[in-house]
């Protein structure tokens, strides 16, 4: 039939015919140079295209724009660099946030704390409770309903799933019935706490209490301070102004007594409570530390049925709640999320593709080596992959839609410092290279053993200080501590910790420590925890006469001027440590040393090193060594932590 | 040979018209940050507000003096910013991340680095010279300790090209030139 429409008399059938080719063979070509993306189009449906106006912008940025600059040098560096201050934030928020329970990530730990074991989370708080968190995980906020208040984060780690009413009574119902363990018995009768009414002078005792044992240097509380109510404290726990109305009392009281009994990973220290400071200091938790008006809008829901724990339970797994909460009999999966290892631009080729087949009913999200654009259905956001990590983190459905990943809330700049740090995830090194261009991060889990380990773990040091790479940064690095205190002080101070620093605001704990403990934990710390370089019995205390010390008071107060950053007696400055009790504290080797160079025992301490001849180092350390505080000078009001460098 | 010749008289005017589009529209295609729409081909985006200024600069810092007035941080200034928080602010700013200021607890006053009046007199040179020799150094009070062994040189160039921007003075505007002074 070709041929002879071909040898008819009609020549503009050919004309006809080799267009028609050349259309097709162009059709096919264009779809084979756009990865068939109008052919999957037709085919599977869904798979929108980032429109190719003018306005499109690109995907892949040849080179980041210099506020997210420091993302090209973490693809190398996995560990903290002094110059990359916002990428190591961006780290340490990954970490915060548990960005590894789903996510696979370069060099991202998991935290200490991945979320509250709910073993047993049904005998710490109401149903109604928990559909409250559920809905809206914050309970703090100012009257603009952001979360800082005053620069204080008070914001939770739970990042904020947009359930519905029904999925929330259901969530709530299965967690409710979590009851694997009663709660231990107390030492405190239950009914004395809970019968006794309002008793004012306990709470106003377990006020003064609560103060003095420094909770607010983990925990927040807002406070009203002359009408203006302000956030005060840490952020290490979580904050506390309404907890009184969140937990049950005899939850509470079994929690303070031993907090490692209910959760075995927590940050919390247990603390040596008498009795009456623990009845004292629930009674004003309870009673103090409340808001009537909590739980007014969450709806009455009675017992739960079977029916709402069997959803619940799907809803529990299908939403990836196990991915950072322990609970019985739902195992966590580490690729609930994507592979996020490669995701960084400066790397090349891999990025990510997010694709909606039309038969499946949830997004499917993969990982494509080759692929250069990335398909997203109706996107609000600029078609650039640094706008797509923005919004995928505060806001998922702007990008993708019906997402599984929850809402992150948080401010602007943490949430570039997020996207700067997964910008600098560019995939596993290459092997095999004959330079070794990766810094790798620095894993540390060092912990002590034997009886000073159990001491240790008990009062959860490393939750502030740093041990030999494991342990926080809110307190000194105590690495070196046994170089650096002598025994005596370290014992006085881990009894009844004096304060230090005169400008810190958080400040440590008082444990009521005991005798026992205390000398335990000395003896760990002056065997253990030395540098090599500074020896403290190499050095002794009789070598240092009178004589020198009056010619290091002069370098002191005139060649050197170290009163304009340190305290002696009620003048100075405070930037450094104050040093009036600094002969007790502090070994002669250590003085010396430090003197030296202060940046070769402690990296990045802000004291400057001067150039010192040897002998007014000498000098110096023996002025130092006449600087004691007579003991009774010592008050409670100005008891306090402090740490010192 | 008609065909072949239609069949490739076509494909070629198709590529043609590919490669100009490709010089085209897709040569307008924006490559800055934020994206924002161009008009007019590779037109400068235009920034309006504040927080735009934060567009491809390291850094953003606003005039201690004029809080409305934000300067955009090259690297220099960026890191400068970073060793001044870390070394610098506790004496010499009204308020530290502690909270108040040791300005107080030392005599004579450190100067304040916003303080215009005190900056424009002292050179750069100056200004490394007091930072790594210390008060002393240069004849003046010992509270100014010496850095020179704490910072290496870049970085004490890094705290001045940072000083600068935060005490920016005023510079009166021309009568017709809008653009905005000081940067």
């Amino acid at each position: 039939m070709l041929r002879r429409a071909l040898q008819s008399r009609k020549p503009w059938f050919a004309y006809v015919l080799a267009l028609g080719c050349a259309v097709a063979v162009s059709l096919v070509y264009w779809q084979v140079r756009t990865d068939w993306r109008a052919w999957r189009q037709v085919t599977e449906g869904h798979v929108l295209l980032a429109k190719s106006t003018t306005e499109t912008l690109a995907w892949k940025q040849p080179v980041l724009p210099a506020q997210f600059s420091q993302a090209s040098c973490g693809s190398c560096h996995h560990d903290d660099l002094a110059q990359t201050p916002r990428l190591n934030h961006g780290r340490q928020l990954m970490v915060k946030y548990n960005c590894t329970a789903c996510h696979q990530l370069l060099d991202i730990e998991r935290p200490a704390m991945l979320g509250p074991d709910l073993t047993n989370v049904g005998t710490k708080v109401s149903r109604e409770w928990i559909y409250k968190w559920l809905n809206e995980p914050r309970t703090l906020t100012d009257a603009n309903g952001n979360v800082t208040v005053n620069g204080v984060d008070t914001e939770s780690r739970m990042p904020k799933f947009d359930l519905s009413d029904a999925e929330l009574r259901a969530i709530s119902a299965y967690l409710s019935v979590q009851r694997v363990k009663a709660i231990s018995p107390s030492r405190i009768s239950l009914k004395v706490v809970s019968s006794h009414g309002k008793d004012d002078a306990a709470i106003a005792d377990g006020q003064t209490r609560f103060n003095q044992m420094f909770c607010v240097t983990c925990h927040s509380i807002a406070v009203d301070r002359g009408g203006e109510i302000k956030v005060i404290g840490g952020d290490i726990g979580p904050e506390l102004t309404k907890v009184g109305s969140k937990v049950k009392p005899e939850w509470l009281v079994a929690w303070l007594n031993d907090p490692q009994g209910y959760l075995q990973h927590t940050k919390m220290p247990r603390f040596e409570w008498s009795d009456k400071d623990l009845y004292k200091v629930s009674q004003y938790i309870l009673n103090k530390l409340t808001d009537p008006e909590l739980l007014k809008d969450v709806p009455q829901m009675g017992a739960p049925t079977e029916g709402e724990v069997q959803l619940g339970h799907k809803l529990f797994v299908e939403k990836g709640c196990a991915e950072c909460h322990v609970i019985q009999g739902v195992t966590p999966r580490s690729n609930f999320g994507p592979d996020l290892s490669a995701m960084g631009i400066a790397g090349g080729v891999r990025v990510l593709e997010a694709r909606m087949p039309r038969e499946k009913d949830f997004s499917v999200h993969f990982v494509r080596t080759g692929v250069e654009r990335l398909d997203v259905s109706e996107a609000v956001v600029p078609h650039s992959m640094i706008s797509y990590i923005q919004s995928k983190i505060t806001n998922p459905a702007s990008v993708t839609p019906a997402p599984r990943m929850p809402r992150f809330v948080m401010s602007d700049s943490d949430r570039d410092d997020v996207t700067m740090a997964v910008l600098s995830m560019t995939g596993p090194a290459i092997p095999n290279q004959p330079q070794k261009t990766v810094v790798e991060r620095r894993h540390s889990n060092y912990q002590p053993d034997g009886a000073a380990g159990e001491v240790y773990q008990r009062y959860r040091c490393n939750t502030c200080h740093n041990f030999r790479g494991n342990g926080g940064d809110l307190a000194p690095d105590l690495t070196y501590e046994g170089s650096r205190s002598n025994r005596e002080w370290l014992v006085q101070f881990l009894k009844n910790p004096q304060t230090i620093r005169p400008s810190l605001t958080v400040r440590m704990p008082r444990f009521e420590m005991n005798e026992k403990d205390a000398n335990t934990l000395a003896d760990y710390i002056t065997t253990t925890l030395l540098k090599k370089e500074v020896d403290p019995k190499a050095v002794s205390q009789s070598e240092f006469t009178a004589e020198m010390a009056d010619r290091g008071k002069k370098l002191f107060e005139t060649k050197y001027s170290c009163q304009s950053c340190h305290t002696i007696g009620s003048s100075g400055g405070y930037v450094g440590p104050s040093l009036n009790n600094v002969a007790d504290w502090l070994t002669p080797a250590w003085i010396e040393a430090w003197l030296h160079n202060p940046q070769a025992l402690v990296p990045g301490t802000i004291e400057p090193r001067q150039s010192m001849s040897e002998s007014e180092i000498k000098d110096l350390t023996a002025y130092l060594l006449t600087l004691k505080q007579a003991p009774q000078a010592e008050t409670v009001a100005s008891a306090a932590k402090g740490g010192g460098q | 040979m008609k065909i072949l010749l239609a069949y490739l008289a076509v494909l070629a005017g198709t590529l043609s018209l590919a490669a100009v589009v490709q010089k085209t529209v897709l040569a307008k295609t924006c490559w800055c940050w934020p994206p924002a729409p161009h008009k007019g081909g590779m037109a400068k985006a235009k920034f309006e507000s504040a927080e735009y200024v934060a567009s491809g600069s390291f850094g953003t810092e606003a005039d201690w003096n004029n809080a409305d007035h934000v300067y955009a941080l090259n690297y220099s200034q960026e890191q400068g910013r970073r060793v001044f928080s870390q070394q610098c602010v506790w004496c010499h700013a009204d308020t530290t991340p502690a909270g108040p200021s040791n300005r107080s607890n030392i005599t004579p006053d450190p100067g304040l680095l916003n303080d215009s009046a005190v900056l424009s007199k002292v050179n750069d040179e100056s200004l490394h010279k007091i930072i790594a020799g210390g008060g002393s150094g240069v004849g003046k009070s010992a509270m100014m300790p010496p850095y020179g062994a704490t910072l290496s040189d870049e970085e004490i160039n890094d705290v001045i090209a940072y000083i600068r921007v935060i005490a920016a003075p005023e510079v009166p505007k021309p009568a017709n030139n809008a653009k905005s002074a000081g940067e």
